[in-house]
């Protein structure tokens, strides 16, 4: 494992997150924006860390929504909804799948990019106190990070 | 083999001629030597073309001919047997049997036939499978007259086989029989492999399916012999689609009326055949008839009518009798110029008619009285004849009408009209029906100038303002926050060529889309590709927006 200065180690992570639709007059509402599709073009993306990923996004979680409250995350990746698969979709079947009407719940599947602490906190305490590992040509050093 | 069926048929078509000729008929000589030529024109056609289409129509054509030979042949047959008869026996030509009364001929026109077909309704409506189809024509006869329809091309998407055509038969009498064949080949790859080798047959047919196998063996099997069709020919010697007959069924008088009639049909094809159609098992058409007597005058003269009211007073007209009806002109002349009668009598089936001499009459005594009923009314003409001879033509004439509409029934209730059969078109290649969208193809691909050029040219001087949707490209609107799904909204800055390269179209009678709120300066003429949102249409170039919906 190495890391790369000032790149924060990131891990993907599988995160299960399950949505009570709110219903607000006509509608049930999630409470969430999503973007992304295999129609769209992906370099757009802000959120994604291989810029050809033309999966589907959050892009936004309302404040105080249902989203919000389930734990769902602005950039969140969505892999599956309900047992649909939502990585080769387009953008208006990942809208549909999300919003239909027969559902009130919606359990997703969704890939998170976070900091690895666990790593570290695996490490023997004097070496997980902040040490970052750069690597170089001559080889490991241990550079004293930030404390 | 095929060398010694060649040979066999040349010596057919020798005997025939050497028949014709010692006949001395030029008539049917001269037919059938028409037909021996479009034969060979057929079999010629039939080994050049390479088109299934074509090498249907040959065939067809070849068929008709070979049927028109064969009837041919059977008439000179009959016609040979009567001479010779006639030469062997002893007829006394005065002493004959005092010739019989013979209705006169009259015209059948056969038209709008229709064949209903039964599908099976998976098949119908779901359209699985292969797309079968089938060449099928009508063959009619009546005597000696064969008379083919168009080729029509049958798939699981039709509901009948409609026949444009209007068949008209010329000389038929009374007792007249039309006989109707349906024969149809099916248009497949698998008629391929009757020319092919007959092991290698063998194997594509057991590897393929078992039903599509069967099929073809079963094909094969019949493509030795033809198949029992009683008009036809077989053509072993040259290849091509085989048509097998499917149906036939016999019209007579009775059949015919002033309008849509069904009539069954018999099936003749087993289901293994491959041409099998599922026929529901009728025919609907129209077949009407017009009896000579009714279209043309049978009997005319001069006649002297009394005058209703006035006993004494005769008026000399000039009378036609003419189907149903006695016309009495004013002049011989006024039949000409296409003038109304003076008047009409009517003469039909419960006509009465009385000759008679009457010798005190002074002038004319040749008499000819008709009497008709009208309800409880009985009202009757005295007519007067010149001379004995004019009054027993006109007797003859009444005698022969009313033989006719004994004969000819119900065609001689009124007048049955019949179309002119129109020339037959050559088969239309329907021009693909475009949309608006096909209307104009630009050259250049992206070419903003020359797309208004266009579009300049076609408006003519109405193009003065630029076209609304033109702002899409010089004036971008900003993309609104949560963009809803519905607006065809590409994005504002990237206008580059489009990688497939093929000319682009787009209407500009398309009405534009209102699409509220706030995207309306958006119409709808631009060219779809470009929406990488477009419903239901696949866009095939690189999307340019990432769009974000809530939801």
């Amino acid at each position: 494992m190495f890391l790369w200065p000032g790149q924060p180690f990131l891990l993907s992570v599988q995160q299960r997150v399950e949505i009570h639709k709110l219903r607000q007059g006509e509608n049930l509402i999630l409470g969430f924006s999503i973007g992304g599709g295999i129609d769209q073009d992906p370099s757009q993306n802000p959120f994604s860390e291989d810029k050809t990923d033309k999966g589907i996004y959050v892009t936004r979680v309302s404040e105080g929504g249902p989203a919000e409250i389930a734990g769902l995350q602005i950039g969140d990746k969505i892999m599956q909804v309900n047992g649909w698969d939502m990585t080769m979709v387009t953008h208006d079947q990942a809208r549909k799948r999300l919003t239909k009407r027969s559902e009130e719940v919606v359990r997703l599947l969704v890939t998170r990019q976070s900091l690895d602490t666990t790593s570290m906190l695996c490490l023997p305490p004097i070496l997980a106190s902040a040490h970052c590992w750069v690597p170089n040509s001559e080889g490991q050093e241990r550079i004293p990070g930030p404390a | 083999m095929q060398d010694r069926l060649h040979i066999l048929e040349d010596l057919n078509m020798l005997y025939i001629r050497q028949m014709a000729l010692s006949l001395e008929d030029t008539e049917l000589q001269r037919k059938l030597d028409h037909e021996i030529r479009m034969r060979e024109g057929a079999c010629k056609l039939l080994a050049a073309c390479s088109q299934r289409e074509q090498a249907l129509e040959a065939t067809k054509s070849l068929l008709v001919c070979n049927s028109r030979i064969l009837n041919y042949m059977g008439e000179l047959q009959r016609r040979k047997e009567a001479q010779v008869l006639k030469k062997t026996g002893r007829r006394p030509s005065d002493s004959g049997p005092p010739t019989e009364r013979s209705p006169c001929r009259g015209q059948i026109c056969i038209s709008d036939l229709r064949i209903p077909l039964m599908w099976k309704d998976t098949e119908y409506f779901k359209n699985k499978g292969d797309l079968h189809r089938w060449a099928v024509f009508l063959l009619l006869q009546i005597g000696e007259h064969i008379q083919d329809t168009e080729m029509i091309l049958v798939d699981r998407t039709l509901t009948d086989i409609s026949f444009q055509n209007n068949v008209l038969f010329a000389e038929a009498g009374p007792d007249f029989e039309l006989r109707l064949e349906l024969y149809g080949a099916c248009v497949e790859e698998e008629g391929a492999l009757a020319g092919a080798p007959k092991r290698l047959a063998t194997k594509l047919s057991s590897s393929l399916g078992r039903s599509s196998g069967r099929r073809v063996r079963a094909s094969l099997e019949t493509a030795g012999g033809s198949g029992s069709s009683p008009i036809l020919l077989p053509t072993p010697a040259v290849g091509g689609p085989r048509y097998h007959l499917l149906a036939h069924t016999t019209l007579t008088l009775a059949a015919v009326q002033d309008g849509f009639r069904t009539h069954d049909l018999t099936l003749a094809t087993p289901e293994e055949n491959p041409a099998w159609l599922p026929l529901y098992g009728s025919v609907c058409c129209r077949l009407v008839a017009q009896p000579l007597c009714m279209i043309q005058p049978t009997a005319s003269g001069t006649l002297r009518v009394q005058q209703a009211g006035e006993p004494r007073d005769w008026v000399q007209v000039h009378g036609v009798l003419k189907g149903t009806n006695l016309f009495c002109y004013r002049q011989p002349e006024d039949t000409d110029a296409g003038d109304e009668p003076l008047f009409t009598i009517a003469i039909n089936k419960e006509t009465q008619v009385r000759a008679g001499e009457l010798d005190q009459a002074a002038g004319w005594p040749f008499t000819l009285s008709i009497s008709n009923r009208y309800g409880e009314e009985e009202v009757t003409h005295a007519l007067q004849a010149e001379s004995r001879g004019a009054l027993q033509s006109w007797m003859e004439a009444l005698w022969q009408l009313f033989f006719d509409m004994s004969q000819w029934k119900q065609c001689c209730d009124e007048i049955m009209k019949i179309e002119t059969p129109a020339p037959r078109k050559p088969p239309q290649v329907l021009a693909k029906q475009g949309s608006l969208y096909h209307e104009m193809a630009i050259e250049p691909l992206d070419d903003i100038a020359a797309v208004t050029d266009i579009l300049a040219q076609r408006e003519g001087a109405r193009l003065e303002t630029p076209p609304p949707w033109l702002a899409v490209f010089t004036d971008q609107p900003a993309l609104p926050g949560p963009c809803s799904p519905a607006s065809v909204a590409p994005a504002p800055a990237r206008i580059h060529s489009l990688p497939w390269g093929r000319p682009r179209t787009f209407s500009l009678d398309a009405v534009p889309p209102d699409h509220s709120p706030g995207a309306s300066r958006l119409v709808a003429p631009l060219p779809l590709q470009r929406s990488p949102r477009s419903r239901g249409l696949c866009s095939k170039g690189p999307p340019h927006t990432w769009l974000q919906s809530p939801v």
